[in-house]
């Protein structure tokens, strides 16, 4: 996430010029010097610089609007709703990715890109792409961000693609294989709701024949079409219950799909005895059952298949490649491909894709992915550094020790696949289920011998169908599913993914809620904490073509303060030392003041310090205040010394904060709380909250930390923000309100209904009218589950949490 | 009334076609996504 370019007064689009004015105004690549200090907005991002009105923020602001203009879309600078980020120049190591050839001599992809923020974002790099030579086919989702790119490798490779989306200011990164949409569950709700309202309008005429009588011959014509309608109905639409059921007894468990099966059968085969012999048959009731549970199979697993996308989107990384020496020269492979022994080069603001001892070079090296905490260690000649750190400065030759499995990394990932497994308790339709179909199978057959002696046989056949028909859980196995899935969608909504809706309803029954500090109530990032306005003007200045993190962090900074950047002469970076340059005429310099400095020297011995740290999240104390509101403990664990967890802690609103916590003692601590009997949520972000996240009840990842805490997690905050936590605790409340309900009004219809029938007092019609009814309540009240949550955000302003657009894109990051 | 021999099934006939069509749009993928095109069709190129 990009915060640098967030319009906050002015329209977008404001202070953007014609095309023509704005190409010529930068010609040559250097920057109009102006005298007056005019301020104008960046025509592309809409960062303020100082100058005249065509001045582009920076080079790569320049290059993404040459680009638009070029595809000849500028209507895109009149369309857009928010201004894009900056372009944070190239990523390197796409060609090294090998995509197969498919047919047509085509290449296919699929990415994710992050950074999109409005419609038209979407719309520009789309077609950017399509008119791109080369791309046979692109198409990128508006409500997801996921992009799916078809090229011919002979005319462009998939690093210039990439280089294209990025150039614009967006991120590519690739995304893991799909699954196929589930189309056989629709096709078969569409089926059996075709035949389901076909046999429905005849059963209609069947009843009005009741009152008037009816040809016996159009009844035996009615009753045949209804047969043939209910057929493929019970015999291929409900498939998926026999199957479950089958299955579920196999594995010696009575599902919740047994008692529906049971039902289905018995409604189908008594429908094809009493057509054969005559008599009234429940078919109508059998279609609209089957239809309506087809339709919470549906909803579930769109809601299971959200949840999916969105943990591949989190997962999605960009190419791991490597600078591997060679006797030559340098060369670019995919970071498999290394090998122990093999020098690699590390520039500042590259990840490591490999263990290793460093050969040469120095700098600062960020191992938050590993330790979680974000101060980067100095590292020289000698020192070991792992895979999945970051190089905040400086440059490293490193001599590879451990590569692809064998990495710090991997291990610490396959532990915690290992010990995620935790076991699944089972939902309580579940547990009802056997229960549930013992004693309908007792009455049942209570209500035959009941009757067998004072009518006969027939009478108490038809009496014992009777109750298996209307005892059919409908309602029962669908009030889990659809609360669940409506819950989801609202925790989804408001920027909170779940895996399941298991995990959801599990945070229902939380009363304890553990934070970690890094990059959870804290941004994870580089800021700057303190530093006067004028050195952060010409700081920044100096920076703002370099893709170095703290540059970026002094740019963002001066942004968000409202600084023009101004424009500086002769800029001169070198590795490892710092930048000099010209801002108004003199000269300035800066250089690395020690860890979490940076010094601003002038002419004339002038000298600032800009001090950089991590900071607390803006909305981190109000979420504190507010799950704290709802009767749930917060506790802040970190690995960090104990004078900065309290500092934060206490900005955070936090109470306790427990500190120099390692990995394995934070989970031993929320196990220690799990065994005093508190179910436990905890956040986190980095590789080593894993042991934490998959030991808590919940566990709550945040979509911007590693990719392997979120393999482990139970669901994926989506947004640079707590926030969504909250949006969780409400949805899941009020999902298991409306799933209690449900559950309450199911149990009493059935409990009713079959007393009605062992009474010998139901018939089709009652049925047919009963039956929807009692699942008719399980749609409403599951349907009121958003607009609890919704009523929930009111007078809490910004509960939304979803600060970019599209509003539904899970790859905000 | 021995009309409705023919036109109760033709009627049913008629609903299978569609059911069918259903089945063809499923098929070819018409709602897999259900998100995208309502919102690309606000922006034309």
């Amino acid at each position: 996430m990009c915060p640098l370019t967030s319009p906050k007064n002015g329209s977008p689009g404001t202070g953007s010029p014609a095309g023509e004015d704005a190409e010529s105004g930068v010609e040559g690549g250097d920057v109009v010097v102006s005298d007056s200090r005019r301020v104008s907005r960046c025509p592309h991002c809409g960062t303020p610089v100082e100058g005249t009105e065509d001045v582009y923020c920076c080079s790569g602001c320049e290059m993404a609007a040459a680009i638009i203009r070029g595809a000849g879309l500028e209507a895109y600078y009149q369309e857009r709703e928010a201004f894009p980020p900056r372009p944070e120049g190239d990523l390197g190591g796409w060609d090294a990715i090998p995509v197969p050839v498919g047919s047509g001599g085509l290449c296919e992809i699929g990415l994710q890109v992050d950074g999109l923020r409005c419609a038209s974002c979407v719309w520009v790099t789309e077609n950017v792409l399509q008119r791109t030579e080369g791309v046979a086919e692109a198409s990128l989702s508006y409500a997801t961000g996921r992009a799916r790119l078809r090229w011919d490798p002979e005319k462009i490779s998939l690093g210039e693609v990439a280089t294209r989306i990025s150039t614009l200011g967006y991120r590519p990164r690739i995304l893991g294989e799909e699954g196929e949409p589930d189309r056989d569950l629709l096709i078969r709700l569409g089926v059996a709701a075709f035949a389901a309202m076909n046999i429905m309008m005849l059963s209609a005429a069947l009843y009005t024949g009741w009152l008037g009588g009816m040809n016996p011959r159009y009844v035996a014509l009615f009753q045949w079409i209804s047969l043939a309608l209910a057929a493929p109905v019970a015999l291929w639409c409900a498939e998926p219950f026999f199957v479950g059921a089958v299955s579920g007894l196999r594995h010696g468990v009575l599902h919740m799909d047994l008692p529906i099966a049971l039902g289905v059968a018995v409604l189908f085969g008594h429908g094809l005895v009493v057509t054969i012999s005559g008599g009234d048959t429940y078919l109508d009731s059998m279609g609209m059952l089957v239809t309506l549970l087809l339709a919470g199979r549906v909803l579930e697993s769109r809601g299971r298949r959200r949840a999916a996308e969105a943990a591949t989107a989190m997962a999605a990384t960009a190419p791991a490649t490597a600078r591997r020496r060679t006797g030559e020269g340098v060369e670019t492979v995919p970071s498999d491909q290394l090998e122990v022994g093999n020098l690699i080069d590390v520039a500042a603001g590259e990840e490591l894709a490999a263990d290793g001892i460093v050969d040469s070079g120095h700098g600062n090296l960020r191992m938050a992915l590993i330790s979680g905490e974000s101060d980067p260690v100095e590292v020289r000649a000698g020192s070991r550094v792992v895979a999945g750190s970051v190089l905040a400065d400086g440059f490293l030759t490193v001599r590879v020790s451990a590569v692809g499995r064998e990495t710090v990394l991997q291990q610490m990932a396959d532990q915690l696949r290992l010990s995620a497994d935790r076991g699944v308790k089972p939902a309580l339709s579940d547990r009802i289920a056997p229960w549930f179909t013992g004693i309908t199978l007792v009455v049942a057959a209570g209500t035959f011998f009941g009757w067998l002696a004072g009518a006969g046989f027939e009478k108490a056949i038809l009496t014992a169908v009777a109750v298996l028909v209307v005892a059919c859980p409908c309602a029962l196995a669908l009030s889990r599913p659809l609360a669940a899935a409506a819950g989801l969608g609202a925790a989804a909504r408001r920027g909170l993914l779940f895996r399941s809706g298991d995990a959801l309803l599990e945070m229902e029954g939380v009363d304890l809620v553990v934070l970690d500090k890094t990059g959870t109530v804290t941004a994870g990032e580089l800021e700057v904490v303190e530093g006067e306005d004028e050195a952060l003007r010409v700081a920044s200045g100096l920076e703002r073509f370099s893709g170095h993190p703290i540059a970026r962090a002094i740019t963002r900074a001066a942004v968000d303060r409202g600084i023009p950047l101004p424009v500086a002469e002769e800029v001169n970076e070198e590795a490892g030392f710092g930048i000099r340059g010209q801002v108004d005429g003199k000269e300035w310099e800066i250089r690395s003041g020690g860890p979490g400095k940076v010094l601003v020297k002038g002419e004339e011995g002038l000298s600032w310090t800009i001090t950089l740290g991590d900071r607390v999240r803006d909305d981190s104390r109000s979420t504190v205040e507010r799950v704290r509101s709802t009767g749930r403990d917060v506790v802040l664990l970190t690995g960090d010394v104990s004078e900065v967890a309290e500092r934060m802690a206490a900005e955070a609103g936090i109470d306790t904060a427990l500190a120099r916590m390692d990995p394995t003692e934070k989970a031993e601590w929320i196990r220690e709380r799990r065994d005093e009997g508190k179910r436990v949520l905890f956040a986190g972000d980095g590789m080593n909250d894993g042991p934490g996240l998959a030991q808590a009840d919940v566990g709550i990842a945040m979509g911007t930390g590693a990719a392997s805490s979120i393999l482990v997690a139970d669901g994926v905050i989506s947004v640079p923000s707590l926030q969504p936590i909250v949006a969780g605790f409400r949805a899941a409340e009020a999902a298991a309100v409306s799933i209690g309900k449900n559950q309450v009004r199911s149990i009493v219809y059935n409990v009713g209904a079959v007393t009605l029938a062992a009474s010998g007092l139901v018939n089709p019609l009652i049925a047919a009218v009963l039956m929807p009814l009692s699942s008719g309540m399980v749609i409403w009240g599951a349907s009121r589950v958003e607009r609890k949550v919704e009523g929930a955000d009111h007078g809490v302003p910004g509960s939304q949490g979803n600060p970019g657009a599209p509003s539904k894109n899970v790859g905000v990051n | 009334m021995d009309a409705i021999f023919f036109l109760l099934p033709i009627a049913v006939l008629l609903g299978l076609i569609f059911a069918i069509l259903f089945v063809v749009a499923v098929k070819r993928g018409q709602f897999d996504d259900l998100d995208d095109p309502p919102e690309r069709i606000l922006k034309d190129d």
